[in-house]
């Protein structure tokens, strides 16, 4: 069957009977980790969303219901009760606009409310990745410059990789001449696939990254999904001391080739269905999916995990 | 022509894309089988001003919209054997013509390029963008090529139809657009309705205010299996021919060809001899027993950004490559990777498409009950709204 055409999914049902804001916002104190739902980021394959009704059907006061499950939007009010603290992902505007009062809390993303204590945060819906100190990290290299490289690492800023902190060849411990500085395309060119340490940050939140540990270094002999959880996960990562700054791939066996492939297949098959992507949810999913193409119809070669089958790893993997 | 949007990638990902895609069978990233599409959500009649519209979406989340207006317009009148002069009574003349028309049998609707108008609007691109504007007139071009679509338009020997097509992308262009945009507009044109005429002859026209009662733009009886064009992306690895690439494949593609397809009423239209200004077109093999009868319409070949990649080093060449610091042997290593191919070492693509290749593309588009069919099938059974 070359090719599969469903029909759209009905759109959600509407809730209406979202509880109110005095009952989330005066409840007591010692509850204080409500349930944020924590979904994750969620993309809807057909992009029917589940709306909010109408503004007119929403109540005229100005302190905005926000349910623990519902999602606000950038500007919304999310109360105007003196007692809470702003955090992550709100503002307090100096003036009052058409949505909230001057002093009340307003979101500045789409996202869920969390609470902790008499904190309250947003919890954006999609996120970019925020560097930390020691955080190992995937990235590719998308500038050249005279002393360092530029790599994008998902965040909002690129990340900064500095010719000195990467192992050069000769000896692990030397300085870096400007016999390196010229040849620095020979160590990571645009588009090379990396994987490296966040070393430092700097105050607006952009990385300094750095490659010293053999552990580092360029990414090759499949695809970054795959990769990522290889290296990660199931510590197949070959040691990469002497293939540092390869870009010649090993001969690879058809077998691998295809459990690479699966491993892809599942991962992208969590994120369609907005499920949470970690160790956990992949080793599970793989399994899965192993299982899954043993009792196919087209046989255990069968990698594909698309549409339907997709669907079915993810009810199976959140046993729905 | 135009190329799609550049894809960074490094040579290694590179070199195990095109190593695993040029396996018998292919192993694709997605573990699709070469001639499979993505699964697709597709719906029809979504804008209720036109007069026919479509919605499809990727799982990946790209989603296209096609809308479809028509509008009355008078037919440029030139003077020839045709030429109607109205005031001069014509209406008897008319019921003539008619008449000689069921006679005869000879078909003498006449249609025009300038009969339809396409715009392809993409996020992100500007609307005179070389990549925008090659898509739409590959587009256009598939609608027009025969000439058998204009014809439709035809109202009378003084009024036809204008139609404007509007393609929108919503989404950024994930993956080349092409083959969604054609799929959406196949099925807009689908669900497109005209409103039934109830003038006759070369008068004024005058509409059946009935919508319910509009015939669709193509019928659905089982004498006219005559659909409109789909644009196929397919594209060679190797010996292997791989359907509805995705932007990652399409970035270590030896060749890629946009064919523009549709399926004809009857082997009697085929023969007639069918050439356009630009491409190739050329009647397919028709074979009335089975199947649809499927024509080539035209003929695309895609610059597919293999050929802007960087090389991958071979490690007996590589400086920076640990234990490669001698210097005795370079010499002929380095001639040696400058001409030869190392495995696991990505190069670009280099020379023009063989002729082999192409045909066997092309073959396997045609191939009856293949490809091109089950997708028309598959476009048909969508419930038009």
């Amino acid at each position: 069957m070359p090719i599969t055409i469903l029909p759209p999914k009905p759109s959600r049902p509407i809730n209406n009977n979202r509880p109110s804001e005095d009952d989330i916002y005066n409840a007591s104190d010692s509850d204080s980790d409500a349930g944020t739902g924590g979904g994750g980021a969620t993309i809807d394959p057909d992009g029917d969303h589940a709306m909010l009704p109408p503004s007119t059907k929403r109540p005229t006061t100005t302190r905005t219901t926000a349910a623990t499950s519902s999602i606000v939007t950038p500007g919304e009010q999310i109360t105007d009760d003196p007692q809470w603290m702003r955090g992550h992902g709100t503002y307090i505007p100096s003036t009052a606009t058409g949505r909230a009062a001057a002093g009340a809390i307003v979101s500045s993303v789409a996202g869920t409310v969390a609470r902790t204590n008499k904190l309250l945060s947003v919890r954006p819906l999609r996120a970019r990745y925020t560097p930390e100190v020691g955080d190992l990290v995937v990235g590719r290299i998308v500038e050249v410059q005279a002393k360092r490289w530029r790599v994008d690492v998902g965040s909002t800023q690129l990340a900064a990789l500095p010719l000195s902190a990467i192992n050069l060849p000769g000896g692990i411990l030397r300085k870096r001449t400007e016999t390196d500085e010229l040849q620095i395309r020979s160590f990571f060119a645009e588009g090379d696939l990396l994987v490296a340490e966040v070393q430092q940050l700097f105050g607006d939140g952009g990385a300094v990254l750095h490659t010293r540990s053999l552990k580092y270094g360029k990414l090759r002999n499949g695809t970054p999904e795959a990769e990522a959880g290889a290296a990660g996960i199931t510590n197949m990562e070959e040691s990469v001391s002497t293939t540092m700054y390869s870009s010649q791939n090993d001969r690879i066996e058809v077998e691998t080739m295809r459990e690479i492939a699966r491993l892809r297949g599942v991962v992208t098959a969590l994120v369609e269905n907005g499920l949470r992507v970690d160790e956990d949810m992949v080793v599970r999913g793989y399994h899965e999916a192993v299982e899954m193409a043993m009792v196919s119809v087209e046989g255990s070669d069968d990698t594909y995990l698309g549409g339907e089958k997709g669907q079915q790893l993810a009810a199976a993997l959140t046993g729905v | 022509m135009a190329s799609s949007q550049h894809v960074l990638l490094s040579p290694a990902e590179l070199a195990y894309l095109h190593a695993s895609l040029s396996l018998a069978p292919p192993i694709r990233l997605d573990g699709r089988s070469p001639t499979q599409f993505r699964p697709l959500v597709a719906e029809t009649g979504i804008l209720p001003g036109t007069n026919g519209s479509a919605r499809i979406c990727f799982a990946d989340g790209t989603e296209a919209i096609v809308g479809v207006k028509a509008e009355v317009e008078r037919t440029a009148q030139r003077p020839g054997e045709d030429t109607v002069f109205f005031e001069e009574g014509g209406v008897g003349t008319d019921d003539a013509d008619e008449e000689g028309e069921t006679r005869d049998g000879v078909d003498k609707r006449k249609g025009d390029a300038s009969w339809v108008e396409m715009t392809v609007e993409i996020p992100g691109l500007r609307d005179d963008d070389s990549g925008t504007a090659f898509l739409s007139a590959m587009l256009s071009e598939a609608l027009l090529a025969d000439g058998e679509f204009a014809k439709r338009l035809w109202i009378n020997r003084r009024f036809h139809w204008k139609l404007y097509l509007d393609i929108i992308l919503i989404s950024p262009p994930l993956s080349y657009p092409l083959p969604l945009l054609s799929l959406t507009s196949h099925l807009a044109l689908l669900s497109t309705r005209l409103p039934r005429l109830k003038s006759e002859g070369d008068e004024d026209p005058f509409f059946d205010d009935d919508w319910a009662a509009a015939p669709h733009l193509y019928p659905r009886t089982a004498a006219t299996t005559t659909r409109p064009p789909i644009t196929l992306l397919v594209m060679a690895v190797g010996n292997n021919i791989i359907f509805d690439p995705s932007k990652e494949e399409l970035t270590v593609a030896d060749v890629a060809l946009a064919v523009s397809v549709t399926s004809a009423t009857s082997p009697s239209t085929l023969s007639k001899p069918h050439t356009t200004d630009a491409e190739a077109a050329a009647a397919a093999e028709t074979d009335p027993e089975s199947g649809r009868n499927l024509r080539l319409l035209s003929i695309r070949t895609i610059d597919p950004p293999s050929r802007l990649t960087p090389p991958g080093v071979a490690n007996a060449v590589n400086a920076a490559y640990g234990a490669a610091g001698t210097q005795k042997a370079t010499l002929e290593a380095q001639t040696a990777a400058e001409t030869e191919a190392v495995e696991g070492v990505w190069k670009a693509p280099r020379g023009g498409a063989k002729r082999a290749v192409l045909g066997a593309l092309v073959q396997k588009v045609l191939e009856r009950g293949g490809v091109v069919d089950e997708v028309l099938d598959a476009l048909e059974a969508v419930e038009l709204g």
